[in-house]
């Protein structure tokens, strides 16, 4: 069963003097526990795609259903409730809140569903990265890598049914992306949840069972693996 | 999609769930002081309200428990001529007690060292008062007057004169015995005798002295203690009707407790408006401060979105920061107002007219607070309101994640409703009557909309005039004016406001300090000599002369009433409230002569000289207000009744005259050859050097003319001077306060552009700008800045200042140039000394450091 399905999906932004349509039609369909990378130069739509299908923004035309619920019939905060029920996220820039510990940044996505007393969860999750010492270290305490090591954890606190990662190694070096790589892809797979990730390194995109490659807006090319 | 237990999604469960205050607390982690700082902008403002209103309550509970007392009596009729027999019959039927009262004003003299002082003499039988006590040294002195020949005076006299209990006095021709002091005076029942001190006597002594007859400010009373049963207002309302000609002035607590209250009332308004203003400064601080802490928190607002967090709960979570930093400040507010309230209690327990409680006013202070505190509350929905319109989609972009919401659109309107609500609401605690209260909120609306216009404008210039030819680091600082997020129009609302608010305050103590040092200009005189009789004004011009003293003026004045208008009755006018009541009773003292004081100008018709012929009506002259006030016009015809003569005037010309100087000034002015005939007096006026000049002339003509009385108007000016700047000393204080409100709004504005500016200029010296090149651009800016909100702040003042000048204080609408000009070096000074000062760390960091840390 699909647990993302979108649709002749078109985005246009527009000014006073111009439109600039930045998607163009595209459609793509992710089964659960299924994982795509999806690759292509700046500017050719990638984050734009990741945006409308986490229902982050809203698309010009087309249809995306995620949960089997079309996001076009939800208001902010009906999506804003699906993304608390089935979606992870990993972004490029972590976007930990900086008022908040460690511990208490993975907790949030559990606060918001209204449950308390889930430390114990947080606390092992944060073992399982390697950051039991830095539990109540804030964001600017930390280095990137660990940062974004806590952004894993926080997106799987609340056992989403898909992670969407926005180039969750483009902050980083070679020694501590391959690391983190390996812990996404290990909670990933622990949890059977389905992946979306958008990033420019090949060789994280061929991790993936499915490459979708994109191009001035449309989907220009894809690959699947047999199994990863 | 099926429902979802979670956390609450609608604003009000919110705002009582415990998560949404703990994460509001975790989020204010890193900003607690920055958020402390902006909460101090109102306590100011909330302070000044509840002293204000406390102390208004106060004195209310004090006039309302004490109202019999105010007066001393249930009714006080009192009259210039004594009461016939039949009338003081009618009078006081009915009563349980009556008190007679004889008072005039004259020189009381020390034959031990021959000094003299004008006093008013109350001569008084029974046992008025019959309500409050009176307490003197000794304990049984109030009751002795009245049974022995002596006179008790106040405690301030004796000290004067060095005089004591037993010292003989004399007043006329008639020597007494100080018998005692009062320390707890009874109600005055004359309004002149403010300004004199009361000395008291028994009736039979003043009818003895000889000096009632010839003074032109004696009075006679009668004080009334009527049964429980009797309503003294009706029992007022019917002597009103039974005796419609009568010019008796009939007073009951009812009226006394109006007037304490009126007098009260208009100087805790005045207070009222300055402690709103400094409420309204402070909240727009605090918004100022929502709106730099939301505009650093979109990234966090995104990121929660993003993880599912309803609009209305990340909305709540701001809010209740708002709240708890507008409670903070309201509360400590509000200590400091109770502090501020019972202070100002203790200090001037001594100039109060009633005995006030030294007690905090509970139900005022959370009245006020809360609404000040609500008031606080709608200026900062108007920056949080931005929250709804944050994207989650904003985690996605690096720049996308600091630009903030788009502009809070249609949802503001209710806000700005509800702020004007609370406003008016505020304005009308303050002043319930009348349409002040909405023009000073919307005053203070046009002072808003100005200073948003004038913003709005700068950007719109600074966008077209900037060009490429000018020099790099000027077009940089200009530029950052119209730039996204620049601080223009935040800056401006916050010092313009300010300014303007500091200014108004200083120029209206100005011009309160002018009208109390009017009289000292050398034309002005200050001493009156009152009661001169026609065969006396030589003699009198003679002593004075001989004192080295001038003869400034020499008035005659005969005494007269309106009796009809364009040929209508003034007691048929009055009776159809065409015209006010008091001048159809009123005796007028008016004068003749066939030129103009320097304090009156013509303002319609033309001054007459002389009379045309002896059948013509006698040209008169009227003061332009009371000719307002009486309905008529250059050319009208009047009729007066110049004791019991009717003579016939047509108005000839309207005189605008100015109260303040002191002059002999009149209501109504004939030329000469009308009123020779009539009997009166002359007043002559003079101008003392010092004290012992006016103790010397006070000797001299206690001697030689004993019926003249000598008013020193250096020691009345000397009472009201010192009550006046006990409340200039009020406002300043409140002025003080304004300033304490506005620093933290200037230390906010000024952090809030830093931390705007930080990044850009960090970028700047990345790129090779040195420290220099930075803070002159960040110059260019602060200048722009400052001078423009000073010079909008102070455009604002000056019409303010004209509106209160020309309205209120009868004065020329221009304000003194220095004063302007010394207020807009410090202001504009300010904002870029502090502007420098608050971005010094900008130059100082290194940019990896601040680089980093931005990320």
């Amino acid at each position: 069963m699909p647990i993302l399905e979108i649709r002749d999906l078109r985005k246009t932004y527009r000014s006073a003097s111009h439109e600039l349509t930045v998607l163009h039609g595209v459609s793509l369909t992710l089964d659960e526990g299924d994982t795509c990378a999806i690759i292509g130069p700046s500017g050719s739509g990638k984050t734009t795609l990741l945006g409308l299908c986490a229902g982050l923004d809203d698309a010009t035309s087309g249809s995306v259903k995620l949960g089997g619920q079309a996001l076009e019939k939800m208001s902010q905060d009906e999506r804003a409730a699906l993304r608390n029920q089935l979606v992870g996220f990993v972004f490029q820039s972590f976007q930990l809140i900086p008022t908040l510990t460690a511990v208490e940044n993975v907790l949030v996505p559990l606060e918001l569903q209204g449950m308390s007393g889930r430390e114990r969860d947080a606390e092992e999750l944060l073992a399982q990265v390697g950051l039991e010492k830095r539990l109540d270290h804030y964001p600017l305490q930390l280095s990137g890598g660990e940062q974004q090591r806590v952004a894993l954890a926080r997106a799987f606190i609340h056992r989403p049914r898909i992670l969407f990662a926005d180039e969750p190694t483009g902050n980083l070096d070679a020694d501590t992306s391959g690391p983190i790589v390996e812990m996404l892809l290990r909670l990933n797979r622990e949890a059977g949840t389905a992946l979306v990730l958008v990033t420019h390194d090949p060789a994280l995109a061929a991790r993936a069972r499915r490459v979708v490659r994109m191009g001035g807006g449309t989907i220009i090319g894809e690959e699947e693996h047999a199994s990863r | 999609m099926a429902p979802r237990r979670g956390l609450p999604r609608s604003l009000w469960s919110a705002l009582f769930h415990r998560w949404t205050w703990r994460m509001a607390w975790r989020d204010s982690r890193s900003q607690r002081m920055r958020l402390a700082v902006f909460s101090m902008a109102i306590v100011s403002g909330i302070a000044a309200l509840v002293s204000i209103h406390s102390l208004k309550s106060s004195m209310e509970d004090g006039i309302q428990g004490q109202a019999k007392a105010l007066l001393g009596s249930d009714l006080m009729v009192s009259s210039r001529q004594a009461f016939k027999p039949e009338e003081e019959k009618s009078l006081t039927a009915g009563a349980i007690r009556v008190s007679h009262e004889a008072a005039f004003s004259s020189m009381l003299s020390f034959p031990a060292n021959g000094s003299a002082r004008l006093v008013q003499v109350r001569g008084l039988d029974g046992s008025y008062p019959f309500y409050g006590t009176v307490r003197t040294t000794p304990a049984d002195a109030w009751a002795r007057f009245r049974q022995e020949p002596g006179i008790l005076v106040e405690p301030a006299l004796l000290e004067q004169f060095s005089a004591k209990i037993g010292d003989k006095l004399k007043l006329g021709a008639k020597e007494l015995p100080i018998l005692g002091v009062v320390n707890k005076a009874p109600p005055r029942s004359n309004r002149f005798s403010g300004f004199a001190p009361e000395v008291y006597t028994g009736i039979d002594q003043v009818e003895g002295m000889g000096l009632l007859g010839g003074s032109s400010l004696s009075m006679r009373a009668l004080h009334l203690e009527l049964p429980a049963t009797v309503d003294s207002k009706k029992r007022k309302e019917s002597l009103r009707q039974n005796y419609p000609e009568s010019s008796w002035r009939l007073e009951t607590p009812d009226d006394r407790q109006e007037t304490v209250g009126e007098a009260l009332d208009r100087f805790q308004q005045f207070l009222g408006i300055i402690g709103l203003a400094s409420l309204v400064l402070g909240a727009i601080g605090v918004a100022g401060a929502i709106h730099a802490h939301i505009a650093r928190r979109v990234p966090v607002v995104a990121v929660l979105r993003c993880l599912g967090c309803p609009g209305n709960l990340a909305f709540g979570i701001y809010l209740a920061q708002a709240v708890a930093l507008g409670l903070l400040g309201a509360l400590l507010g509000a200590a400091l107002g109770i502090g501020l309230h019972m202070g100002v209690l203790a200090a001037f327990r001594g100039s109060f007219p009633i005995t006030v409680e030294i007690a905090p006013q509970w139900a005022v202070v959370a009245r006020t607070t809360s609404a000040g505190f609500l008031v606080c509350c709608g200026f900062a929905l108007l920056p949080l309101l931005r929250i709804r319109n944050i994207s989650p989609a904003a985690t996605l972009r690096e720049g996308a994640t600091v630009s903030g919401g788009r502009a809070a659109g249609w949802r503001a309107w209710p806000v700005y409703l509800l702020l004007v609500g609370a406003l008016v609401l505020l304005a009308r605690l303050n002043d319930p009557e009348g349409i002040r209260p909405y023009v000073l909120v919307a005053g203070l609306a046009a002072a808003f909309a100005v200073l948003f216009g004038v913003a709005k404008a700068l950007m719109f210039l600074t966008r077209r005039l900037v060009r490429r030819s000018w020099p790099y680091l000027i077009r940089q600082g200009i530029s950052n004016l119209h730039r996204p997020r620049s601080q223009t129009t935040l800056f401006l609302l916050s010092m313009g406001l300010g300014t303007f608010l500091l200014v108004t305050i200083l120029l209206a103590r100005n011009l309160l300090q002018e009208k109390l040092h009017a009289p000292d200009a050398a034309e002005s005189p200050n001493v009156y000599l009152i009661d001169v009789q026609p065969d006396q004004i030589t003699g009198v011009q003679d002593l004075l002369k001989k004192q080295n003293l001038p003869v400034l003026e020499s008035a005659p004045m005969v005494t007269m009433r309106i009796a009809s208008v364009r040929g209508v009755a003034v007691t048929e006018l009055a009776k159809t409230d065409k015209i006010p009541r008091w001048l159809a009773r009123r005796e007028f003292r008016s004068t003749y002569r066939d030129y103009l004081n320097p304090t009156e100008t013509i303002s319609a018709g033309a001054w007459s000289k002389s009379i045309a012929g002896p059948d013509d009506p006698v040209p008169v002259s009227l003061e332009e207000k009371m000719a307002e006030d009486l309905g008529v016009k250059v050319g009208d015809a009047m009729s007066l009744d110049v004791q019991g003569v009717t003579v016939n005037a047509k108005i000839t010309s309207l005189r605008h005259v100015d109260w303040s100087r002191f002059n002999l000034n009149f209501f109504m002015v004939f030329p000469p050859g009308a009123l020779e005939g009539a009997p009166g007096f002359t007043v002559v006026t003079t101008k003392v050097p010092d004290s012992g000049s006016s103790g010397a002339l006070q000797r001299e003509l206690v001697g030689a003319f004993p019926n003249v009385s000598a008013i020193d108007l250096t020691q009345i000016l000397e009472t009201v001077r010192e009550i006046l700047s006990q409340i200039s000393l009020v406002v300043t204080v409140l002025a003080g306060f304004t300033v304490l409100a506005g620093i933290p709004i200037l230390v906010g504005t000024l952090l809030n552009g830093r931390d705007m500016r930080l990044r850009e200029s960090v970028l700047l010296r990345t790129l090779g700008a040195s420290s220099r090149q930075v803070r002159t651009i960040l110059l260019v800016e602060f200048t722009a800045l400052g001078v423009l909100s000073s010079l909008t702040g102070l455009v604002l003042a000056v019409a303010a200042n004209a509106g209160l000048a020309v309205k209120v204080f009868k004065a020329g609408p221009w304000p003194d140039g220095w004063l302007l000009a010394g207020a807009f070096v410090a202001a504009s000074g300010v904002a870029v000394i502090g502007g420098l000062l608050l971005s010094r760390g900008v130059s100082r960091h290194p940019p990896l450091e601040i680089l980093r840390g931005g990320a």
